[in-house]
């Protein structure tokens, strides 16, 4: 088999975010279907507006989130098969060059779709763990009739068996299009490749190490991707948390605080371990030359540090936007409902938070990068 | 002056111990050029990377002007490479999306030199300065490495199977070119081979055989790459 479980299971960062996902969308989603059971039960105006606002927090959260995690997932399998792809490329060259055909190949990749099935099943066995108490918060006021907690098969078909069925027909297909190299590209490494070079503007004056950081960025445009969504995810969810506390309930923040720490962790630890993998050759050889890991370190993953603020950034705008949108739009009619101001107490400390939590991480991948062997480079 | 003595390094654990270097003691004088010439499982390699700094031996010493460097941590291992050695290997290991230029200045900016130009106008690349290593054939893409080391202005040149996979007339100008940069900047110079003609070209040729140093022989008139039979 060219793709084993194995392979499939480093996909965990997949699984984590399709856990997310499918928790945030089964719990909204059921919650949804069931409470559109009650509609002619209810007898009073407040009922009625209480509910709409509902029915609506429903909409926009699977909306928002659920479709925010579907296109990263997306995104993220398929890096991950790109990556696999290039990082086994002498091996799948090999199988090309004895005949077999792409499609072949590329049906062994279903595997990672097991990744997706695991995820999204823990998240929908999690939804419906949290369903009882998640609705007994939505209505803790008691405006509304009582809502039970009622199994709908084709969420189950929606959330857990299409999109598993799905990553795996994107997988075999995404791996199939990456798959038509020619095979003696396959077959060359990195340091021989020669086919493809990616022109990149270089500094006529420019130190080397600068040019290598500017260069690792623009190479890695996914990676930014993942690094500006890590730090998104962590801002908005941790500031949008706090809020929660005042605008929905305790239990929506922990859980968003939760989401937020977990995704952001998984993507940054995902993004960083590639560039990493990606560059041991080029770390190597600088090391070989005399580059101490210090400047390593700066020059592949310091450029990533604005981009992470610039995540930060959006991730703040994103949230207040949103709790904006909430409080002045769909409770609009709402009594009681309580002012919403942004909070720069919440913020810093947010930003202090994620400060501690990035440089953390960056201090354990510059362990990696000490641990690289100079004689990676001969082991050709 | 590098004094090797008693150099001991094997792989592999306890119960399956593979010794490559069984107790090897050399001498290489400052401005020599020095080919270790032994057929492939000889130890040449490892031998190099040991005297180089690349891999510490498990018994013995490595001395430069009589300082150990297998007593050397990390951190010191790397600024003695950065200072004092350069390499150039089989592959060439060239950054394949960063220009000629920059692939130079990765050696040049390591010891501050600003004129890394002049030693790639030495290695004849001055027109190929934007080029990238993938537009350029072997014997260029392996100039741009010797440029590159010694664009670091090292005092100790390591060159590991330099010529291995370039051609006949590639190979004898890629070994010209570092010969004559040699000569005339005087650093030492220390070349693996498995070629016993390119050993003709060196003042010393240290024989290897099954992690022993067999013979050590000196050249009184080396001959140049064009000279030697191939």
């Amino acid at each position: 088999m060219v793709v084993g479980m194995k392979d499939a299971a480093k996909l965990i960062g997949i699984s984590i975010i399709s856990c997310c996902a499918v928790l945030v969308c089964a719990l909204f989603m059921n919650y949804y279907l069931d409470i559109l059971q009650i509609e002619d039960l209810l007898s009073t105006e407040q009922a009625v507006i209480f509910y709409h606002a509902q029915v609506s927090t429903a909409k926009v959260v699977c909306g928002v989130s659920g479709g925010c995690l579907l296109a990263t997932s997306v995104v993220m399998l398929s890096f991950y098969i790109k990556h696999y792809i290039d990082t086994h490329k002498k091996e799948l060259g090999i199988l090309k060059a004895l005949g077999y055909s792409n499609l072949r190949i590329a049906k062994n990749f279903w595997v990672f779709s097991t990744g997706v099935f695991l995820g999204t099943s823990v998240g929908f066995a999690g939804a419906f763990l949290l369903m009882p108490e998640f609705y007994e918060r939505q209505n803790e006021e008691g405006l509304l009739p009582e809502i039970v907690v009622s199994f709908h098969p084709s969420l189950f078909v929606y959330l857990v068996a299409l999109p598993t069925i799905a990553f795996a027909v994107l997988a075999v297909f995404y791996a199939a299009l990456k798959l038509k190299r020619p095979v003696l590209l396959l077959l060359k490494n990195d340091f021989q490749s020669s086919s493809k070079i990616r022109r990149v503007k270089q500094g006529r004056d420019c130190p080397f190490l600068v040019d290598l950081r500017k260069h690792t960025l623009r190479t890695k445009k996914t990676l930014v991707f993942f690094i500006i969504f890590a730090s998104f995810c962590f801002s908005a969810m941790t500031q949008m948390a706090a809020s929660m506390n005042e605008l929905a309930s305790k239990m929506m923040g922990i859980m968003m605080l939760l989401i937020g720490v977990i995704l952001a962790c998984t993507t940054l630890f995902l993004a960083i371990t590639t560039v990493i993998k990606g560059n041991t050759k080029t770390i190597a050889m600088m090391r070989v030359f005399g580059y101490s890991q210090k400047e390593c370190c700066r020059a592949l993953l310091g450029g990533y540090r604005p981009m992470s603020y610039i995540g930060f950034a959006l991730g703040t705008v994103y949230q207040y936007a949103l709790l904006r949108f909430t409080v002045d739009v769909i409770f609009k009619d709402m009594e009681g409902m309580p002012t919403y101001e942004f909070d720069f107490p919440v913020m810093f400390l947010s930003l202090a938070f994620f400060l501690v939590v990035y440089e953390i991480v960056m201090y354990c991948y510059a362990g990696q990068i000490k641990k690289i062997s100079v004689k990676e480079i001969m082991l050709e | 002056m590098i004094e090797v003595k008693d150099v001991m390094k094997s792989y592999g654990n306890q119960d399956n111990k593979l010794p490559v270097l069984k107790g090897i003691t050399a001498k290489i004088a400052d401005g020599d050029f020095v080919v270790i010439l032994g057929a492939s499982g000889s130890g040449k390699s490892t031998f190099l990377n040991v005297v180089s700094g690349l891999e510490k031996p498990d018994s013995g010493s490595v001395r430069y002007d009589g300082r150990d460097i297998t007593k050397l941590s990390d951190g010191e291992l790397t600024g003695f490479r950065k200072d004092t050695v350069g390499f150039i290997f089989q592959q060439y290991y060239l950054l394949p999306n960063m220009t000629v230029e920059k692939n130079v200045r990765m050696g040049a900016d390591l010891a501050g030199n600003s004129d890394y130009r002049e030693i790639i106008k030495a290695v004849g690349l001055e027109g190929k300065l934007k080029k990238y290593p993938g537009e350029l054939s072997g014997g260029e893409q392996q100039r741009v490495s010797i440029a590159r080391a010694l664009a670091k202005k090292p005092n100790v040149l390591f060159l590991d199977e330099p010529t291995g996979a370039l051609d006949e007339e590639t190979g004898r100008q890629v070994l010209a070119y570092i010969s004559a940069l040699q000569k005339e900047r005087g650093f030492t110079m220390v070349m693996v081979t498995h070629n016993q003609n390119i050993a003709q070209m060196a003042n010393t040729v240290i024989r290897m055989n099954s992690g022993k140093v067999m013979e050590v022989s000196t050249n009184e008139t080396p001959m140049t790459a064009y000279e030697i039979g191939w």
